[in-house]
Parts: structure tokens; sequence; C-alpha cells
């Protein structure tokens, strides 16, 4: 029936033609804002989680709470009435057991690798000028490990921090601020008021000013030397071999401990109720446009099931069970939406190009262009929505089709 | 051989009969004409005997199959492979050659390859060899009834149904077709049924069965 099918469609060539993009042009957009929506999440996925990781595990907020403290001065009372309730942190959150999670990570086969992280507020300072900065600590072999924060560094190699010796990466927004270059020392002050010089062997930049301007690293011992908390680890960053496996895993872990356990999503809910919003829009486009092509389909195919009364009477005398005339204008409708569809994927994948190499005249990540996502998964969406559009909108009409008998027809020509 | 037992055929409502209890048989390799005026029910008789249609009461018997009682894929079987059927209007599907529109029955049991040469070969016979690749559009009305009767042909059928053959072609086509017609029943032994309102070509038949008001009837 393919033979007829094809015969059928190639005689009305510029039906066919508009039908055909109809069906690529819905699946060309989803390519397309697809392509420039995921690439630009991954690339925001991939700056959040060089910040946080996969999963942090870090102490849990220890405040003071009123019901306590009221318990143990007045009993168990009702009549106390506070005018200004007790409040606050008892202590600095901290792990309180960090080589028990260490243990238990390293036997978790869902773990690919884990780094101990002290992370406090600073203030680095070079002259005159002073700038506030968040000082993470990490043993940065670890950390290389379970992040690609080598793809963000300017100048220098992360790995300049593994022998320690007060040695630090300061953000490309810190370093401007401060006008500090490679191999200069910065004065180090931590909360307490003890002063550091530490040498700059690193300038990183993620793309973000804020995170910019207010970021530096430095190895974990020379951190807990110079906040005089020797042996204290605030929080351990994860990486998984599943990283959706996040959400599961952090739950899971967070009945073991008191101890705060965060997924990367939970970490950055807004961005993906973003995420979320993307896609329903992504969605809600490309399905407009593939019911609006469906319809296409399914009014040429019950015009031309009209046109060709007489063949189908023919065909059906001539021995056509109705089950191959069913077949023949099924098989012009997945023909119109595979070819349809694989001409959408090539105009998709070509306008993503044509994006990805426009200059934007800002800067995102390390180049002017747009990060444009080429993943297999888009295009294979993309392909089975094209078809199935266009197999629901074909059956209806080739059902009708092979309803059809000879006589009737035969009857309707006399 | 085809048995048409009691047959009666009703349309719409409330129920017209077109056909009142009709019996006759057709005996294997023989030519029949059904005739009759206009609205004697002549066609609506042919689409029961060759299972298009099924009476409203009565039986046709067709090889000693009961055609009411065969299956939708038994019937299309059947026909695919023991009928070939001639229309006044040709139905010729105009995207398809001459040659292509010949080899639509096999092309349904996927024997294209198969039946080729002897589509090639119908076509020498019917004088029409030149239209073997032009499309229905660029042939004539007498060349497009020929094809359309090498397409009921090809499959060597048992029996050949013909609705008004030459209603729609000049004297000298009519002529041809009727030939053709003639000619496969004596050489090939299928068995023809011939509608036609023309007495001349009734006449051609070795037997005539006249329909006046749905019944059958002696011609005046």
């Amino acid at each position: 029936m393919l033979f007829l099918a094809l015969k059928q469609l190639f005689s009305k060539k510029k039906q066919t033609f508009l039908i055909l993009l109809g069906i690529s042009f819905g699946t060309m957009l989803f390519v397309a804002i697809s392509g420039v929506q995921l690439g630009f999440r991954a690339y925001i996925t991939s700056a959040l989680l060089n910040n946080t990781a996969h999963i942090i595990i870090s102490g849990s907020e220890n405040e003071i709470e009123k019901k306590e403290v009221q318990e143990r001065i007045f009993g168990n009372t009702e009549l106390v009435h506070w005018i200004s309730p007790p409040s606050g942190k008892r202590d600095e959150s901290k792990l309180e057991n960090y080589q028990g999670w260490a243990q238990k990570l390293r036997a978790d086969i869902n773990v690919y690798d884990f780094s101990p992280r002290l992370s406090i507020n600073v203030i680095v300072k070079r002259g005159p000028i002073k700038s506030s900065v968040g000082l993470v600590g990490s043993l940065p072999l670890r950390q290389l490990r379970i992040s690609k924060i080598e793809d963000y560094l300017q100048e220098g190699r992360f790995e300049e921090l593994a022998s320690g010796g007060n040695k630090i990466i300061i953000g490309s927004g810190v370093a401007k601020d401060l006008g500090v270059r490679m191999s200069q020392f910065v004065d180090v002050i931590s909360g307490d008021g003890g002063v550091k010089p530490f040498k700059v062997v690193g300038i990183i930049k993620f793309g973000d000013e804020r995170t910019d301007r207010s970021l530096a690293f430095a190895h974990l011992t020379d951190v807990q030397k110079l906040n005089k908390t020797p042996g204290r680890v605030t929080e351990i960053a994860v990486a998984l071999n599943d990283m959706e496996k996040a959400e599961e895993l952090a739950s899971e872990w967070s009945l073991f401990s008191k101890d705060k356990v965060q997924d990367w999503k939970h970490a950055n809910a807004m961005f993906m109720e973003m995420i979320k919003m993307q896609d329903i829009v992504r969605y809600f486009i490309t399905i407009s446009v593939l019911i609006v092509a469906a319809f296409g389909i399914y009014n040429v195919l019950t015009i031309m099931i009209n046109q060709k009364r007489k063949e189908i009477a023919i065909l059906r005398s001539i021995g056509y069970a109705p089950q191959r005339i069913l077949e023949l204008i099924l098989f012009q409708g997945i023909f119109l939406g595979l070819s349809g569809g694989l001409l959408g994927l090539l105009f998709g994948f070509m306008i993503c190009q044509v994006v990805g190499s426009v200059d934007m005249g800002f800067e995102i990540g390390d180049s002017n262009h747009l990060i444009i996502s080429y993943d297999l998964s888009i295009y294979l969406t993309a392909f089975v929505a094209a078809l199935i559009a266009a197999l629901i909108a074909s059956f209806i009409p080739a059902m009708a089709a092979s309803k059809m008998t000879p006589i009737d027809i035969i009857r309707g020509q006399e | 051989m085809i048995r048409v037992k009691h047959i009666c055929k009703s349309f719409g409502e409330p129920a017209q009969k077109i056909l009142h209890d009709i019996c006759f048989e057709v005996t294997d390799g023989e030519f029949v004409s059904i005739s009759g005026r206009s609205g004697s029910g002549k066609s609506t008789l042919l689409y029961l005997m060759s299972s298009l249609d099924l009476p409203t009461t009565g039986e046709v018997i067709i090889d000693n199959k009961d055609l009411a009682k065969m299956s939708v894929e038994e019937i299309h079987g059947f026909r695919n492979l023991n009928i070939g059927f001639i229309f006044q209007f040709h139905y010729l599907l105009p995207e398809l050659t001459a040659l292509e529109n010949i080899l639509l029955p096999p092309r349904n049991l996927g024997k294209v390859d198969e039946y080729t040469e002897k589509a090639k070969a119908l076509l020498k016979m019917m004088n029409i060899e030149k239209v073997m690749h032009k499309l229905p559009g660029q042939m004539s009305g007498g060349e497009q009834q020929r094809v359309a009767i090498a397409r009921a042909l090809i499959m060597d059928p048992k029996y050949i149904f013909a609705d008004e053959p030459t209603g729609n072609l000049d004297t000298t086509n009519g002529q041809i077709v009727m030939d053709i017609l003639k000619k496969t029943n004596q050489e090939l032994g299928t068995t023809i049924c011939l509608v036609t309102h023309e007495p001349d070509y009734a006449a051609m038949a070795d037997r005539e069965i006249y329909l006046v008001d749905g019944r059958v009837a002696e011609r005046e």
C-alpha cells in the first residue's frame, strides 16, 4: 500500500508540501526553543553546582527555642509571658560527625565522590581596599573531582591550592575591586580579627557578577587555621553518579542524623520553578503548533478521501479489504509525520546553529554566544511528537475511508 | 456457477422494492446479459450477484458459497482472485499509469512482478500498448475502458461483471469492448454477466435476462 499511498500524496504536490511545512514548523520550533532553553539551563545548572553540589550535608541550625528555655527556668507552666522571647543561635553550625558521614558516603554506590568544606566570611584586603568575601576551604583535588570548577578559572589552576601554604583563588570581581594580579599577596582577615597573607594563585569567573565579587577558594587546612577551628568542617559537598537521584537520596540520608541534607534542586527551588515554567511554555507552544499541523493533515486527508471515493470503490471491488484502505490512508499520514518531522529536525538544527553563532553583545560563560543544547532527547521528543500528531490526525479519516462500502459509493455516483 | 434464489431488494424508508423474487442460474462459461429499461433494477441485480451488495431476502450462491455467510476478508479475497469488474465510468486511479492500473489486483497480493508481463500482453491484445505508461487523463475514453477491461482480466478471473461498459463510449469503441468480452468468453471460458440497455449488445450474449420493474420478463 506504500506505493499507492506515495502515488496519491505526490499527485497533490502543493497540498503535500504545505502540510509537510506545517509539521516541520512545529518540530523545528520545539527543537529551536528547547535547544536554547536547555542550553542555557545546563549552563546555569553547572554554575549553580559549582557553588553547591548534587547534595550538601551541613550542620543543622542550632537555634535557641523559647519553649525549652521556659521549661528549664520556670518548669512546665503556662503562666509565663515573654516580653522579649529568647532567640538566636546556640553555636555556629558545624558537622558533628564528619568521619561518620565520610564512612557512609564512601560505602554508598550512588556517590561518585565528596569533598569536605569549611565556609567562612572573611575580608580580603590589599592596601586600603577591602572586599567582603565568602571563603571556601576545600580539599582541592577532591573538589576538582566533584565539580567542573577548573573550567571557570580565568588564570591559574585550581590544583595549585593542593599544596596548601596560604594560597588563594579569588573571584574576578574581587581581583578587579582590589586591583590584584596573579602571584600578588592579599591580607585575609577572619571574623575574630586574625590576619594572614595569602598568595593569589588563580582568578575565577563564573559569569555571575555577584558571585564573582564575593567568592574565594583556599585549602581546607589553611581556612581552618585562619578561623582557628582546626578539624572543623561546615559542610560536605557530594557528587552523585546520577544527579537526578539527588532528591531521593537527600531525603533518605536526612533520616540518619540531625545534620541538614539538601539536594541541589531544593537548594535552588526558585530556579527549579523557573525551569518548570519554561518547560510548560515550551510544550504549550509546540503542542499548539502540532495541533494546527495535525488539523492540516486531517483536513487534507478528509478532502482527499472525498475526492477519491470512486478510487476507493474500485479498490474495494477488486479485493482491497477495509484494512488495506485503512493502511492506504494511514501510510500517507505516517509519511507526512516522518518526513515533516525529519525536515523539522533539520530546520531546527540549522536554526540552533545560526542562533548559537550570533554575537549577543554580552558575556555568557566564556563567550558572547547563546549556549545551545543539542541533546539527543530534544530531537527524539520532537520527532515522536510529530509522528504521533500525524498518526492521530490520519487515523480518523482512515477509519472513515475503510468503512465506505463500494456499493454506497457507486450508488452515490449514479 | 451462480445461483440466484428468490432474491428481493428494497431501498429507503419506507422501503421501496426494486427487485421482486428473482430466481435464475448462470452456469460456468456462460455469457449472460441483463437488460431492461432505466430503473428496471438491472445494475442492482448485478451488484447482488457479484458480492458488492447483499439482498434484502433470498440467497446468492456463488461457487457453492452463500455470499451472506462469508466474512469481509473472505469476500475480498474471493473478489481479488475470481471476479473482474468493469464499470461504465472506467474507475481508473488517475495517479497511476495504464500498466500500474492493470496491476492493481496482483499488487494486493504482492505479486506485481509475476503479473507484469501478462499485463503488457493484455495491453498488446487490446491494441493499446502505446498508452502503457500514460496516465488516464492522457487517454481517450475507449482506451481507458480497455485498460479497465485489462485490469478485470489480469487475474484470469472466473467471473466478469460488466455494468454498462459501453454506456460512455461511441459506437466504434463500444463494439471493440463487446468484441473483447465475447472473445474472452469464448477463448478463456470466463463467465460474463453484462448489464446493458442496448438490445444489440444484449443479443450478443448466450442468454438474456430481461427485467421489467424488478421482475424477470420476456422481451416483447
